[in-house]
């Protein structure tokens, strides 16, 4: 081919590929034509031709730029933030954690903030509240909130305990030495004792603590979802109790599930990995009052992962 | 998941367009809601960033009216195809019961096809599904751009890339043009219902 119809179905594609949104590849296509302007001699007007053609690089290379560092989940209108309300989630605790999912981590804690009344929703509630504070980065006021928390009645020492936990892991993965103060009625460090000079026991060592579970995916192996895995949410979990809010609409996918079944086939989803692991039916309930009444609450014990 | 409601006899399910940035999936998603006002139900939602990418997602729900005695509605997703955005793929992915894969004609974007195919088998394998399993339809995109004498791959050698081990139905396209837009949905939707019917048996 004619090196100038070369350079001119270089520079088309180029224009193509830029009026497509495919920076990098119109830029590729730029250089390559402009290398072969530079071997050929005989070109009219090649100095303005290879400016021009310097000029839509820069021009490219800056729009990528702005692509490249552009926010990853910036603040929607409310309207866009409803919607993802709506879109993903069933619940207001679900619709809440979905607006934090999607990085609307201000809008989630105005959401989150009046489920901690909910007998139901508060520890979770509580959790995704720390976790939206670490989110935007304002680690003092995740801190602070889990200070004023533990100096009021909201949560039980029990449910304290596991935001403390998961606050605290979450401090220690980010270096931050803050050790936060330990709610009445949780064990004090052992190492009061072994420290005054006291009896040492070897004692095994803790077992390492359930990674936070979002969900989870039963394969039943018996009644009507046999062979089938179903999919569900983890509404709270402490430690490796794991509690499931199911609509009473999803009734039928828990018909066949009785106190004391053994499910032998779960994948467990956290947000920084995926396992297999077997559970037992701690308890099943269909809740009597309130919003969510007529909908059932499974509590689960995690045995082996 | 689709949601069947046996009472009112009416199955939601959920399609998504997948495929790598800027290969047409919000183009599909506009031309439907242009051209099929009748099952279009509600607007289209587009949440974009700079230069028109796909920051979120866009929907799109639709009614197909009573198939076999129940009522079929349906929400159309597309997710952003660039990298980065690969826990908002995953987010949008979930509950899926149907997809599109808009593979790119160019022949620069090869590798970004495949790339994304196996970014969409290893979502669905976190959420315990088989990309051999899930009904899926592939779309080879921006077919119309041949006239323009850009290079482009043919048809038989995306379908070797892509789709020699799945075996999916697979179209040309041209999402800009409105070409093979309806013909995919359509397939997708088939494919959809037949498996929604193994799991629900809910035609009459």
């Amino acid at each position: 081919m004619d090196i100038r119809l070369q350079i001119k179905s270089l520079l088309s594609e180029a224009e193509l590929y830029r009026s497509q949104g495919l920076f990098l590849e119109a830029k590729d296509k730029y250089h390559a034509a402009s290398a072969m302007i530079h071997k050929v001699d005989k070109i009219k007007n090649k100095e303005s031709l290879l400016k021009a053609i310097s000029a839509k690089i820069q021009s490219l290379e800056k729009k990528e730029e702005k692509v490249k560092t552009g926010p990853a989940s910036p603040e929607l209108s409310e309207k866009g933030q409803d919607l993802i309300k709506n879109l993903f989630g069933e619940n207001d605790l679900q619709k809440a954690i979905a607006l934090a999912k999607f990085g609307q981590f201000e809008r989630a804690i105005v959401e989150l903030t009046p489920l901690l009344k909910d007998d139901v929703y508060r520890l979770e509630a509580g959790k995704n509240i720390i976790r939206c504070k670490l989110a935007i980065g304002s680690v003092d006021d995740a801190v602070d909130q889990y200070n004023r928390w533990d100096s009021a009645e909201l949560f039980t020492a029990d449910q304290l305990a596991s935001i403390r936990k998961y606050l605290q892991s979450r401090l220690d993965q980010k270096g931050i030495e803050k050790p936060l103060p330990v709610p009445v009625g949780e064990s004090v460090d052992n190492n009061t004792i072994s420290n005054s000079g006291g009896i040492e026991f070897s004692m095994p060592e803790p077992e390492a603590e359930l990674l936070d579970i979002n969900s989870i995916g039963i394969t039943f192996t018996s009644g009507a979802q046999k062979g089938k895995m179903v999919e569900f949410d983890v509404n709270f979990q402490s430690g490796d109790m794991l509690s499931l809010i199911i609509s009473k609409r999803d009734k039928g996918l828990i018909d066949d599930l009785k106190d004391g079944d053994k499910l032998e086939e779960i994948q467990f989803y956290s947000p920084i990995a995926m396992f297999k692991g077997t559970a037992v039916i701690a308890n099943k309930i269909q809740i009597d009052s309130g919003p969510k009444q007529g909908d059932f609450c499974l509590d689960l014990k995690v045995t082996s992962t | 998941m689709a949601i069947f409601n046996l009472k009112k006899r009416e199955i939601e399910c959920k399609i998504v367009y997948y495929g790598p940035g800027r290969c047409g999936k919000t183009t599909n998603l506009e031309y439907i809601f242009k051209s099929y006002k009748k099952q279009v139900t509600g607007e289209m939602v587009s949440i974009n960033t700079e230069g028109d990418r796909t920051l979120f997602f866009d929907f799109l729900p639709m009614g197909l009216g009573k198939i076999k005695g129940c009522d079929i509605r349906v929400q159309l997703y597309t997710v952003p195809g660039q990298i980065k955005y690969s826990s908002t793929r995953k987010l949008v992915l979930r509950g899926v019961d149907g997809i599109i894969f808009v593979a790119d004609s160019l022949e620069v974007r090869r590798e970004k096809n495949m790339t994304s195919l196996k970014d969409l088998q290893a979502n669905l394998k976190e959420y315990g599904k088989s990309i051999f399993r899930v009904p899926l339809i592939i779309q080879h995109n921006k077919r119309d751009l041949a006239d323009e004498g850009i290079p482009l791959m043919s048809v038989e050698q995306m379908d070797r890339d892509l789709n020699r081990q799945l075996k999916v139905p697979s179209f040309p396209g041209s999402a800009i043009k409105g070409t093979g837009v309806g013909v995919t949905l359509k397939a997708c939707l088939m494919e959809t219902l037949k498996s929604l019917q193994k799991e629900f048996k809910w035609a009459k």
